[in-house]
């Protein structure tokens, strides 16, 4: 087992999985362009304070790799550091099966913080309905 | 070397409760309001503390709110019922309630509220009797009664009058200031909906109390602002004196019966030495009273100057209340049980704590035994 | 330069071992240990043959002793704002003193069916506007002015919102949230000439700025012993003698400090009042350039950051040296305050972030919802020195930076 290095003191008392996604953030940022297969969704609540950026990078039918960017609360900033990591590896139908209420189990999330989780699960549905239309048409954009 | 009789006016801090405060008259700073780590140290103290007074009355922690004493508890209890209520109507009050409750209580006169005061007999308590009519006599919106009287000790038999109040709709205000730490306290078993203490009564800090308030009861601030207390008492927490009150508490609730066992030894000796002065005479002798507290008057002698005597000889006794010395005026509690006025004159006050000794007791009757001689001659 | 050595602060470390940094004096102060020494004999009289805890209201020895230090701590709270020792009334703190001026003064001028009316600001502390509020409900009219751009309320506001029923104005000295120093003395002259009762908050002004009451006509003034190094617990409201502000007591029972606060005063927290407003007018002459120069410190470390807002008046001047309130863009508030575990500060004044409510001041200031949650302010006291200066401002901007690295809005 890796040796857990200390996390600062948690004074606000956020659920510990969220507490050390937010001091230790993965995969975060935006693939460089001209890198092929990639999807990027973004997803904002309605009075913008909080938006979910994913960038997901497909071979065949599942996730190679993944990038994410976050502004709003720390729930949110690790909802969307969970997802992308969780991404990858999987395949497009298992993202497609995640579900607010997952997250909410895998990250600790209260009650009163349920509105992160749902905007989890919002840009993976954006990013899913945008990869269904590219491939429609046959060219993906981004 | 000093003796200290005077602990119903106010007692020394234990030190076990000066070791709790401490830390955080020293260490962890923080504003309990505050969001950040020091904050959040400072609000669990407090609410520590809150279970230990919570206890020490038998009532819920929720229950409790924080004040400045004894006198703001009372404050607010009377004119928080007074300013929630539709409208002005009635308020009965002891005779010989404290001034935090009889001036609280007057100052509502002049904003239309019918205010009277209840009869009490020469022994001190409730005319019962009397008190039912007064109850009856139109729409009531507080009743206020000590459980014990600062200054004869008396103990109010609480025990009927709740019901008959409730039935008339209004609120039962006990000031048990003086009663914790001394006899046993039960918020529930009085049926009472407001009760206030004081923390500097049972060996706690001065500047810190309590109205113990059931839910139901509905009080309008007396400090806005701030929203601590459940935004019924504005005002930054004094953490390291809730937190010494809360200590005091739990050592008063351990300590009740070897305590209370202790001032009543004490009171005995001394009241059996007092026997021995002839024409002494022990106010409300006969009546239930606190184990610590002995209210008397040796005659030929002025309170005031017989206190002066024995503070020359380093000992600390109390004329009436603490709050009127040097007011020029004899004890309304006297006076309210149908004590002459020049007998009320001649009154003081002997309050034990528990830390008293039977040598310091011995050593007060001789000097009194002296100073009643002196008077004798004359 | 280095901070008063006399005052020991003994930082909490948080799990990691990190010392916290403490930049909230605005919200409490630590008990200066000095303070603690002169409050100790009447507090816990463990070997005190003098009994000097016993009450004040005594007429035996131990009494008479308490009382002296009561007296004396009266005088040292009058000589730092200039006024008699009889013009110092003891509350339980400033928001005691608040309730007491504003309600005490209205209480003592109404009269049946004549109407009155108090003006104050938007950006008062909770207490002085919650006492207003309460006063409406009682059919007091009440005029509640807006700060300016600069978050100050100028005096020709208050003047032209004067109405003949106006009794009392009741205006901060010093704002808790961004330091501006509102323009009281200028005022004051100008309410007495009017007949107006001048009510100041001066709780986060005392010790701070020159304060003297025998020059400026103000009627009553509230300060606070745990904003200065004392206690909690403890505060007073100066009541002016000649011309004399007439209030109606809040608090009954016994006719206490002339019959306008009743309650037994809990003479050890008085007497540590004293003592830091002693200490205070011994140092503040030193104390505060020493401020200012570490708070115009902390700004230019942050100022290197794009789009910071510094929130106050324009002039460092106008501001009281210890306050610093900026505002930083493209961040959460939330994650900005998460991404700083190490640091105290308050964002908004201390007794009103238990409602999460955005700074009314800043929304005056013209920052948006956002923009007014994502602000910090820092307050300076004695421990702070060039290190914990230059450490905190490092603190922030990393975490601002990367919190802006993270945001899918920010362009750099």
């Amino acid at each position: 087992m890796d040796a857990v290095k200390a996390l600062p003191t948690n004074p606000q008392n956020y659920p510990a999985p969220v507490w050390r996604l937010f001091n230790e953030t993965p995969l975060v940022g935006d693939f460089p362009p001209g890198v092929p297969d990639v999807w990027v969704a973004e997803v904002r609540t309605p009075a913008a304070r909080a938006v979910l950026r994913l960038a997901l990078r497909c071979e065949g039918s599942k996730i190679a790799d993944a990038r994410f960017r976050a502004y709003g609360c720390p729930v949110c900033i690790a909802v969307g550091a969970w997802i992308a990591q969780w991404s990858v590896g999987r395949t497009l139908s298992e993202l497609a099966a995640l579900q607010a209420v997952d997250l909410q189990l895998a990250l600790e999330i209260p009650e009163d913080r349920i509105h992160c989780a749902l905007l989890g699960e919002d840009v993976l549905k954006a990013l899913l309905a945008r990869l269904k239309e590219t491939s429609r048409h046959e060219h993906p954009t981004h | 070397m000093a003796i200290y009789f005077d602990n119903n006016s106010t007692t020394r801090l234990d030190p076990r409760v000066f070791e709790a405060m401490q830390p955080y008259l020293q260490g962890p700073y923080g504003n309990p309001s505050s969001l950040h780590r020091y904050g959040r140290a400072a609000r669990d103290a407090v609410e520590a503390a809150r279970a230990q007074v919570a206890v020490l009355a038998g009532a819920q922690a929720a229950e409790v709110i924080w004040t400045s004493g004894g006198t703001e508890a009372d404050n607010f209890a009377v004119k928080g019922a007074a300013a929630s209520a539709a409208k002005p109507t009635r308020m009965l009050y002891g005779a010989t309630e404290h001034a935090a409750v009889l001036e609280s209580v007057q100052s509502l006169r002049g904003q239309g509220w019918a205010v009277d005061a209840i009869v009490m007999r020469q022994d001190g308590l409730i005319d019962a009797e009397g008190f039912a009519a007064q109850l009856a006599q139109g729409p009531l919106r507080l009743v206020a009664l000590m459980r014990a009287n600062n200054e004869t000790g008396v103990i109010q038999d609480l025990a009927r009058v709740a019901d008959a109040i409730h039935a008339q709709d209004a609120w039962l205000l006990v000031d048990a200031v003086q009663t914790a730490g001394k006899i046993p306290l039960d918020f529930v078993a009085l049926n009472a909906d407001l009760l206030s203490l004081s923390a500097h009564k049972l060996h706690g800090p001065r500047g810190i109390g309590a109205l113990i308030k059931r839910a139901e009861v509905e009080l309008t601030p007396l400090h806005h602002g701030g929203g601590q207390e459940q935004g019924l008492r504005g005002g930054t927490e004094n953490v390291a004196a809730i937190v010494g009150f809360g200590v005091a508490a739990e050592l008063a609730v351990q300590g009740r019966g070897t305590r209370a066992a202790q001032m009543l030894t004490l009171r005995r000796r001394f009241e059996a030495g007092l026997h021995a002065l002839s024409g002494t005479r022990i106010f409300a002798e006969a009546t239930p009273r606190l184990p610590n507290t002995v209210q008397f008057a040796l005659p030929g002698y002025v309170g005031e100057a017989l206190l002066m005597a024995l503070d020359l000889k380093g000992i600390a006794v109390s004329s009436g209340s603490a709050c009127h010395s040097g007011s020029g005026e004899p004890s309304h509690v006297l006076l309210g049980m149908g004590v002459a006025r020049d007998v009320a004159f001649g009154a003081i006050r002997v309050s034990f704590s528990a830390e008293n000794t039977e040598a310091e007791v011995d050593r007060v009757l001789a000097v009194l035994t002296v100073l009643h001689a002196e008077a004798m001659a004359v | 330069m280095n901070s008063p050595a006399s005052v020991v602060l003994s930082p909490l470390p948080d799990d990691a071992g990190n010392a916290i940094i403490y930049l909230d004096y605005a919200a409490t102060t630590p008990l200066d240990p000095r303070v603690l020494e002169a409050m100790l004999p009447y507090l816990q009289g463990a070997d005190d043959p003098a009994l000097r805890w016993a009450n004040p209201a005594s007429t035996h020895g131990p009494g008479l002793r308490a009382r002296e230090g009561v007296e004396r701590a009266r005088a040292q709270v009058a000589a730092l704002i200039g006024a008699e020792p009889r013009e110092i009334i003891w509350t339980s703190g400033a928001t005691e003193s608040n309730n007491l001026a504003i309600k005490g003064a209205i209480e003592f001028n109404r009269a049946p069916g004549r109407p009155i009316h108090i003006i104050t600001s938007r950006a008062e502390h909770k207490c002085v506007l919650d006492s207003c509020r309460y006063l409406e409900t009682q059919g007091v009219a009440v005029t509640y002015l807006k700060p300016g751009a600069d978050g100050r309320v100028m005096p020709q506001q208050v003047l032209d919102a004067i109405t003949p029923d106006t009794a009392l104005v009741s205006l901060m000295w010093v704002n808790n949230e961004i330091g501006a120093v509102q323009a009281v003395t200028e005022l004051a002259p100008r309410l007495r000439e009017r007949g107006i009762q001048f009510h100041v908050d001066a709780v986060q002004a005392a010790g701070k700025l020159a304060i003297n009451l025998q020059d400026t006509p103000i009627d009553l003034l509230s300060v606070s012993a745990h904003k200065l190094y004392g206690p909690k617990g403890v505060g007073a409201l100066f009541v002016r003698r000649w011309p004399r502000a007439r209030l109606a007591p809040q608090m009954h029972g016994g006719g206490h400090e002339q019959g306008m606060r009743s309650g037994t005063l809990a003479t050890h927290q008085i007497v540590g009042m004293g003592a830091a407003f002693a200490l205070a007018a011994r140092e503040w002459t030193i104390e505060m350039p020493r401020l200012t120069a570490l708070r115009e410190r902390l700004w230019d470390r942050l100022r290197g950051l794009p789009e910071v807002l510094r929130n106050g008046p324009q002039d460092p001047s106008a501001c009281a040296p210890h306050i610093l309130n900026i505002s930083f863009a493209g961040v959460d508030g939330e994650s900005l305050r998460a991404a700083l575990p190490s640091l105290a500060v308050s964002s908004g004044s201390a007794c009103s972030s238990a409602t999460a409510e955005p700074s009314y001041v800043l929304r005056a200031l013209g920052r948006g919802d956002a923009l007014a949650d994502a602000s910090l302010r820092f307050s300076l006291g004695r421990g702070s020195d060039a290190d914990t200066i230059d450490c905190a401002a490092g603190q922030v901007v990393d975490s601002v930076q990367r919190l802006r690295e993270l945001s899918p809005l920010w362009t750099p």
